[in-house]
This record gives structure tokens, sequence and C-alpha cells, in this order.
């Protein structure tokens, strides 16, 4: 049975359309994430499967019952806020024990789970601490440990690592995901980072304009993004997108780089289907770490600009007239101006329609 | 020269406050001078002995009118009327507030501009058809009424105040007690109201000094035993005797004044702090 099923959901405000027809179901256990730039719906989303706001049409379920008309407290939900929204005037304490509180728990089982939750996250000195007394990462810890101590079905998580300074944010983030492990829960993740979304979701919803792009695992949406936008969303630095007309070569199909002058055919296997389609304005997709440094059979590209990372160095070089960035071993990049021959690696290249921009191959 | 116009300014501000300082304290010498102390001396020499005893007629035996029984009937009356108006305009405006800023329906801002609208009523204008209304309800010339009045035109301040200061707070706040369980007025109570404390501070002392001060609202809404203590000055003062003894009167408007003064002495602090605390973000 799912764990969350989301059938159909528009939501409107007059002409305004926020949500499309959402579909997406999840398993028990599954981190699911929705990301996307902001406006494109995520954040309302969010919000309807928390129940603090109803959808236009369309039907939620969690846990396989239908919530439409159930109250936010009886969906058997915890939420982690972005602001994490901890009650300013009570101590971490009060701040957990408060739900507990209103759904009428016992005194004596409230301190159980405070102290049990506390444990957890490690956060039983900051008990007696009110939130203004605490840092970013710390008021992020107890607004996780006030859901966890609801010991919900599913935990709904809207951006809770945005607020944080970078490094904070990576520890964080491999927090939340050994907690996912620990704990087996349904998770439902906001965020507008695709990183998070890559590093922490066994599903990812890519969302824009109210409109599923894209819902799968993280690898099939890496590799086989259903159009340009999840593609160009995806992946930092971001996918090269490469202007080119499909052509036929030998009775293969494939598509001509240029470069410095000098053209050379890339044969695609991948786009055999495509015969009918030879001469079409298409976009070449490789991603930044699919290019080789090799000897004379590459194609020779003049480096304008190097960025060195660390363990990679970004390589900013032109092909077919668009700036193209190529992730390269520190060993092999060579300073702007110089020249290096390139090779891309085809069998993961995607091929894009120019003008519907959804993927070919 | 930076120095020279920074001793300008203060020159300035000197003389400003000496101008605003002086009257207080010619009405505080006076009040504390016998007559024949005043005859003798001009309007700022100080007491050549210190006399209360104008402070206690004024108190417990001045003339107004008929009456000769002091300010005193007039102090209880007004308080009588600013603790309920207070209490009361001060709760429903948190209430108008906390529902306008934090839940929202179809017309809620509407609501909220026609509310707005109230604090630019000039008093003269609803005066007739208040009386009316409090005809009607059979609460004219009674406290009760003066009380009515006074909430009725405070709540569009009152609303305006904490409306501003919850618009500040944020809205997940509101989710996340919701997810809690918690519904409207525990929300308001457990979480919004202790959040409240500079606006409460602030609305407290904006009121009480409104509805103490008021006079207009008090002459034409009140009768015989029920008078406002500004009432009771104005009639002090313009009781005429065979001599004018201003040492009288400046005492009674000491006492008139005096509990507005205390609040601001005792609670100004938290009026700064509030007025500012839903403009800078802390």
């Amino acid at each position: 049975m799912g764990a969350l099923a989301i059938k159909n959901v528009t939501k409107s405000f007059g002409d305004t359309h926020i949500l499309k027809g959402i579909d997406i179901e999840i398993e028990s256990g599954q981190f699911l994430i929705l990301v996307g730039p902001s406006g494109c719906g995520k954040s309302t989303l969010m919000n309807i499967i928390a129940g603090l706001e109803s959808p236009t049409t369309g039907e939620v379920h969690i846990g396989g019952r239908v919530v439409n008309n159930v109250a936010p407290k009886d969906r058997d939900i915890a939420m982690v806020f972005q602001s994490y929204a901890l009650y300013p005037t009570m101590n971490v304490r009060q701040n957990i024990a408060f739900g507990m509180e209103t759904r009428g728990v016992p005194k004596k089982e409230q301190d159980e789970i405070i102290a049990r939750v506390a444990k957890m996250l490690q956060m039983d000195h900051l008990l007696d601490r009110k939130p203004s007394q605490l840092s970013g990462g710390q008021r992020q810890r107890v607004a996780m440990g006030r859901a966890l101590a609801r010991d919900p079905i599913l935990f709904l998580f809207d951006e809770p690592l945005s607020n944080l300074d970078a490094k904070l944010r990576v520890e964080m983030r491999t927090e939340i995901k050994q907690l996912h492990h620990r704990l087996k829960t349904t998770i439902v993740y906001v965020t507008h980072d695709q990183i998070e979304a890559m590093t922490l979701g066994d599903k990812i919803a890519v969302m824009k304009d109210g409109v599923i792009q894209q819902f799968g695992s993280p690898q099939e949406i890496y590799d086989q993004p259903a159009n340009l936008f999840v593609a160009s969303f995806i992946g930092s630095p971001s996918m090269n997108f490469i202007p080119c007309h499909l052509a036929e070569q030998d009775g293969q199909l494939g598509v001509s780089l240029q470069s410095e002058g000098e053209a050379r055919f890339i044969a695609l296997p991948q786009a055999a289907k495509l015969t009918g389609s030879v001469g079409k304005k298409v976009i070449l997709g490789i991603r930044p770490e699919q290019f080789d440094v090799v000897g004379e059979q590459g194609l020779a590209c003049k480096v304008h600009l190097t960025e060195p990372t660390g363990p990679d160095t970004m390589v900013l070089t032109q092909l077919n007239g668009i700036e193209v960035c190529a992730r390269l071993h520190p060993r092999e990049a060579k300073g702007p101006g110089d020249t290096v021959r390139l090779q891309p690696d085809v069998s993961k290249a995607v091929l894009f329609d120019a003008e519907s921009e959804a993927r070919l191959a | 020269m930076p120095k020279f116009w920074r001793g300008a300014l203060y020159a300035a501000l000197l003389v400003a406050a000496l101008y605003y300082l002086l009257p207080l304290y010619v009405m505080v010498v006076t009040s504390l001078k016998t007559m024949d102390q005043i005859r003798a001396g001009n309007l700022l020499s100080l007491p050549t002995s210190i006399s209360f005893e104008a402070w206690g007629k004024a108190w417990s035996s001045a003339c107004t009118g008929v009456d000769c029984g002091g300010l005193q009937p007039f102090f209880w009356n007004s308080v009588r009327m600013v603790i309920p108006a207070v209490l009361i305009s001060t709760t429903l405006g948190a209430l108008n507030g906390y529902v306008l800023s934090k839940w929202r329906f179809r017309g809620s801002e509407l609501t909220f501009a026609l509310i707005l609208f109230g604090v630019f009523i000039p008093f003269q204008v609803v005066l007739l058809p208040m009386a009316q209304t409090l005809g009607w309800f059979g609460i004219a010339n009674s406290i009760a009424g003066l009380v009515t009045v006074h909430v009725i035109y405070g709540l569009a301040s009152t609303t305006l105040f904490f409306r501003n200061y919850y618009v500040s707070i944020p809205d997940e706040l509101i989710k996340a007690a919701r997810l809690d369980g918690a519904g409207f007025w525990r929300i308001f109570l457990r979480i919004i109201i202790p959040m409240s404390t500079p606006i409460i501070m602030v609305v407290l002392i904006w009121q009480f000094t409104q509805i103490w001060n008021d006079f207009l609202f008090g002459v034409v809404f009140s009768a015989g035993d029920s008078k406002p203590i500004t009432v009771g000055l104005n009639n002090l003062a313009n009781t005429s005797t065979s001599v004018k003894e201003y040492n009288v009167d400046m005492s009674a408007a000491l006492i008139a004044a005096l509990p507005t003064i205390l609040v601001y002495v005792f609670a100004g602090k938290y009026f700064v702090r509030g007025l500012t605390a839903g403009a800078v973000k802390g």
C-alpha cells in the first residue's frame, strides 16, 4: 500500500493555476523529493499534503486513506519548516511538548518521548534554552526533534536546510539521511537545491510551472532527463546544450561539432531510431564530466577560462559557437589560451528537440 | 566647524526643552504655594515654603459648580471608565489583529481598510449619532456608556497596532501550531499572546492616555455623577468664586495629568521598544 498518493491534484486561485494536475505515488519508507525553481508550486503541493491548503480538485491519500477532509492535526504527519517555526516564548522542552500536550499525551509519556528524541538528536543540553539562545543548526535540530516526537507515518520537510550556512547544510543533510535510514519513515522533502535532491531522494519529482516534468530515481533523472528543463536543473555545473542538426554519415546518425574552424561528425548510436528526422534542429546534451582529453583524434578546443575546484578543473571552451564546460582532471586541464583535444563520451549524451525541448534520444 | 554646529544644535534643543518644561514648572511651583505667596511673588519664583494645602483642596473640597467635593469623585469615575475601556479595547484589538493577519478570509483586507478608516474619523463627527445610539441602548449619561464609546472609538487604533505587529510574525509559526493540533484560541493564547508583550504595552499606554485625557466624549456623553476627571477639572477651573485660586487650579490640573505621566515614567521604555519592534525585525 502506498504511503502517499497524490491523484490529479490541481490548485487554482481564480485564473492563476498553481498546480496543474499532479500525480505522485510513493511506497512506505521512501524519501520523496519535490524539487524545482521558486514559484513552481512545490511548496503549495507540500501545504496540500499537510492539509494547510486544500486542493481545487484531486485527492490526497496518506497511509491508504483519503485525507482531503481530514484536518492537518489528524493526518498523522509532522512537518519541519524552513524558518524552523519554533515557538519563541517557549523553551526547547516546551516546544517539543506543545503538540503532545494538545493531543493529550500523559505528562510521564511526554517526558519519556522528549528524553528519547533529545538523545537521538544529541540535544539534551539544549532542552531548557529558548530558541533565541540557539544557533541556526541547533534550531534546525530542535525543529526536527519536534517532528520526531510526533512519531508520524509521514514527515514533511519544507526547505529545511536553506537557512543554514554551506558547511552546516552538508552536515545536516547527512544527518537527515542517516535519520531516514534509522527510522524508515516516509519523507516528503521540498527543496530548490538539486544537490540535496540527488543526495537524499529515493524518488525525485522535478516541478516547473505547476507541472511535474519528471518523476523518477535520482539516477534516472540525471542520466535520462525527460526534457531540457530537467537536464538543465539537475547537475552542477549544468549540462551543456549544443545546438546542432541531425545528420547522417556512413549510414550512421549523428551530429556535427565544430571548434576552431574544424568540424567533426559524432555518431550517436542512440539516435538510430530518428532516421526520419535527418536535418532536423536538435540540441545535444553533454554533461561536463562526459568529456575526455584524448590525443590527435579529439576535437581541438581553445580554453577560455579554467575554474579549479580541487578534485576537478572546469574548463570553459566553445563548441558550435556555444560556451561549453568540461570537467577535467587538473593534470589534463590546460591554462586559458591553450588548446585541449576533447572527445565527448557519446554513450551518455542525450538529444533534445530544439522546439518542443523534449528528449528525443 | 562641526563643533560649533553641534553646540548650536544642543542650544536649540535646550531652548525647545525649556519651552516645553516651563509650563510644567509654573504649574508645579504654583500648586505648592499659598495664595499669599502667589500674590507676593511672580509666576516663576520658587515657593518660600512648600504647602500641600492646595492639593488637598483640589482633591477633596474644591467647588465644581454647586458641588464642593473636589476632584475625588471625578477621579474615581475616570478610573472606573478607563480600566474596562482599555482592557476591552486592547483585547478586542489583539483579536482583530490576529484574525486580520493570520486567519485571512475573503474580504479581510477590505475589512481592515474599513477599520483603518475609523482612525481618521474626527471625534466631532460621531457625537450626534453616538448620542442617539447610546440612548437606544439605555446607557446614555453613564460610565457604561462612556466605556462603550471609548471601546468602539479605540478599536480602530488598537486593531491597527496589533495587526501590523502580527504581520511580522511568520505564518509558519501558525502552520506549525496547527499541525501540532492547536486551534484558533489555543494558538492565540499560547503562541501569539506570549509574543505580544511589547505591543500590548504600547496599546495599553496609548489607550490609557487617549481615554484618560479625553474631554469631548466625557463632556458630551456623561452627566451628574458619571463625569470623568477632565470634565471635573474644567468645571473646577471655570467655577467662579470671589477669588481665583490659582494654586488649587494648578494642583487639580496636575492631579488630572498624574496618572498618564506615571504610566509613561514606568512603562515608557516599553512604548519605544514596542513601537520599533514591528519595524525592525529583531
